[in-house]
């Protein structure tokens, strides 16, 4: 269970386009710290879009981008990371 | 190449009537009766007397040829193919195609008999697929018909020309006796006009933004009002670039319309006729898209009456009714199957007709 | 709270245009178009760029690319790629198309571009089936497969059997890179459990960029991708990638078919 807590120190962060996300999922099960889950809201084409925690089932994030390059709706539009 | 008194095929002069026009790449599919015009072109190349003339390939299917020219006339080259009636109804999918992204170029098709296979005689029975659109959808091809090998040389610059400024493909309708006609020709000095292709040729979006050549518009409204805007563009053409040619037709009481060969072959009979006194004329069609409706008009409401000879079952025929309307007597003779109309049959045919009192 | 400064890794690219796609959930046209775009970002080719973009689900390619389009007839855009390129070789020029339009009706067109190593690039995306007409038969159909016009399994008697782009291009010495990868997430059995790698997709990607390497060399570049379309072979989206994993790989083996120019070798 993802919670979405508050990391200090955040080490990356996952920037996710609601409105274009088709809850297809892949980014869910990719994504190997689970970072990623289907959320409860709906968005204006009726899927539930995924949201981002930085606390996922495993581990924190560490901006792997593989969520990025396994969207196929660009929904997961930047990953940022430590400077 | 000489530019007068040059003896050339139907076929080598509109390869050579295009390279003086400009043209840039030529993508050829073989098919008699108009391989002439691949062969005349491939030899031609690199002669630097064209500097224009960049590119030549032999594709290989009608296809290919047709959709490289889209290709290379989309970068805002002055491409052409040329083909004979099989190969034309190959081609049509893609002329739709054209017409819809507004994309210049120029195609040559030397009518042969059909339907199918048909033969390599002469036969005019491409006129509907030329002028109602052999492709789907609402267009058209500006379609220009010659009726000798000095208008072989000349069209493609007339071809070219209106291509570009409207933005449409067009077609030289010949036929396999013009095409295979021996005549003197001479090459006019001529410097094309340049148009601006830089509002939408695909060159790479660089400092500007990206640009499109797309027939698709799936939403209906907007899709309404491009074909009309297109349309919109067609009645410019029609207002502006029919050609057509008068032949003693002042005084006549019996008008012969006819295009290409039919054309050629009724000039004599009128001729002939005149010489006995018999007050017949010709009106000869050069653009068939857009039809010389307005000239028809004009004759048919000073009482004349219409012979119209094609190499058809009766195409352009039902073109010349709509033209001159329900109280006008219009009659046929058509010979097809590559079978050539001479001038004693057209004047065998005026007489029985009891127009002509012989 | 404090924040530290993130900076963006990867994120937006500007050979896409803003528009959402209309691909289905799931599907790899959305991946392979990401991959595209970011190759014409990295390599810098935007502006020469043209996309011919062909008659499939990809048809509308033309609103996600920020390149210049010419949209073509179904089967033909490696013709209208060859003549565009044949008057302005300073363009890049690459195709996107299904396998019904590649390998069925424009098998021709495909065929002759590498026979005469025109220096453009075909993008074919094999997802055995025709997507965007609601799911007939394609040439890559695999055999026993259930589509609209093979209800009761494709009959390889009948139809014949798979037609394998990859191999047929890899004899053609005119094509310069024949490759076939993978755009399907695949899984892992792993000590932490199942997992589900993009190990193909970076390779696709890395596909992507040779292909336009190569044809900046001045050769004919073909790259197939493996896909999926779980809707019209009517599965879940991770059903359909076990699918490609379990079956299609074993049909169409991933790996490089061609590579004159020995560009994987660096």
């Amino acid at each position: 269970m993802t919670q979405t807590v508050v990391v200090a120190q955040p080490r990356a962060f996952v920037k996710i386009l609601e409105e274009r996300c088709k809850a297809c999922e892949l980014c869910v099960v990719s994504c190997p710290q689970g970072n990623l889950k289907i959320s409860s809201k709906l968005n204006h084409a009726g899927f539930h879009p995924a949201e981002f925690a930085y606390q996922g089932t495993k581990g924190e994030c560490t901006g792997c981008a593989i969520c990025y390059w396994v969207c196929p709706d660009f929904a997961i539009s930047e990953i940022q990371v430590k400077g | 190449m000489p530019k007068q008194h040059v003896y050339l095929k139907g076929n080598e002069a509109v390869a050579y009537g295009a390279l003086e026009a400009g043209l840039n790449a030529y993508f050829a599919y073989p098919i008699t009766p108009s391989s002439e015009i691949p062969e005349t072109l491939a030899k031609e190349f690199g002669n630097k007397e064209y500097p224009e003339y960049k590119f030549f390939l032999q594709a290989a299917s009608e296809l290919e040829a047709i959709n490289m020219v889209l290709g290379a006339a989309s970068g805002g080259a002055r491409a052409m193919t040329a083909t004979s009636s099989p190969g034309f109804s190959l081609k049509q999918e893609a002329l739709s195609y054209a017409a819809g992204m507004e994309l210049p170029f120029l195609i040559v098709d030397i009518c042969r008999a059909g339907p199918g296979l048909g033969n390599l005689g002469p036969e005019q029975s491409d006129y509907f697929q030329s002028t109602k659109g052999g492709g789907h959808g609402n267009y058209h091809l500006i379609v220009l018909a010659p009726a000798s090998v000095q208008e072989m040389a000349l069209f493609p610059r007339i071809g070219f020309d209106l291509a570009f400024k409207y933005r449409n493909p067009a077609l030289i309708l010949g036929d396999s006796f013009i095409g295979q006609l021996k005549e003197d020709v001479e090459f006019p000095e001529f410097e094309p006009q340049r148009y601006d292709v830089s509002s939408w040729a695909t060159t790479g979006a660089k400092n500007r933004p990206p640009h499109v050549l797309n027939s698709l518009e799936l939403d209906y409204q907007k899709h309404y009002k491009h074909v009309g805007k297109i349309f919109e563009k067609y009645k410019q053409v029609e207002a502006n670039e029919v050609l057509y040619e008068a032949y003693h037709t002042e005084d006549a009481e019996t008008v012969i319309v006819a295009f290409g060969i039919a054309a050629r072959i009724a000039k004599g009979v009128v001729n002939n006729l005149r010489k006995k006194g018999i007050k017949v004329g010709l009106l000869r069609p050069i653009t068939l898209w857009p039809f010389p409706k307005k000239p028809l008009r004009k004759l048919a409401s000073e009482g004349k009456r219409f012979l119209v000879v094609e190499l058809n079952t009766g195409q352009m025929l039902q073109d010349v009714k709509l033209a001159t309307g329900d109280s006008v007597t219009v009659d046929f003779l058509g010979r097809w199957g590559g079978v050539v109309p001479t001038e004693s049959e057209m004047e065998s045919k005026l007489r029985r007709l009891e127009m002509v009192a012989v | 709270m404090s924040q530290t400064t993130l900076k963006v890794k990867v994120g937006k690219l500007l050979s896409l245009t803003d528009n959402p796609t209309h691909y289905c959930a799931g599907c790899e046209h959305g991946t392979l178009t990401r991959l595209i775009a970011s190759a014409m970002d990295e390599l810098g080719i935007r502006e020469k760029t043209v996309m011919i973009d062909s008659v499939g689900c990809s048809v509308l390619a033309y609103n996600y690319f920020n390149c210049d389009h010419i949209v073509a007839a179904h089967g033909r855009a490696p013709a209208v790629a060859t003549g565009l390129k044949r008057v302005r070789p300073d363009l890049m020029v690459f195709t996107v198309q299904g396998d019904g339009d590649a390998a069925s009706i424009g098998l021709l067109e495909l065929i002759y571009a590498a026979q005469r190593g025109t220096p453009i690039t075909v993008f074919l995306v094999n997802n055995s089936i025709y997507g965007m007409t609601g799911g007939q038969m394609a040439p890559t159909t695999l055999a026993g497969q259930v589509t609209t016009t093979t209800p009761y399994g494709r009959d390889p008697v009948l139809t014949g059997t798979e037609l394998d782009a990859s191999k047929m291009l890899s004899g053609i010495e005119g094509a310069a890179y024949v490759k076939r990868a993978s755009l399907v997430v695949t899984e892992l059995e792993s000590q932490r459990g199942k997992l589900y790698t993009i190990k193909n997709i970076l390779d696709a990607k890395k596909s992507v960029e040779n292909a336009f390497k190569v044809q900046a060399l001045g050769g004919f570049t073909f790259v197939e991708f493996l896909s999926t379309c779980s809707i019209n072979w009517k599965m879940s989206i991770l059903e359909s990638k076990r699918y490609v994993q379990e079956h299609t790989m074993k049909k169409f083996p991933l790996g490089l078919y061609r590579d004159t120019f020995g560009v994987e070798k660096k």
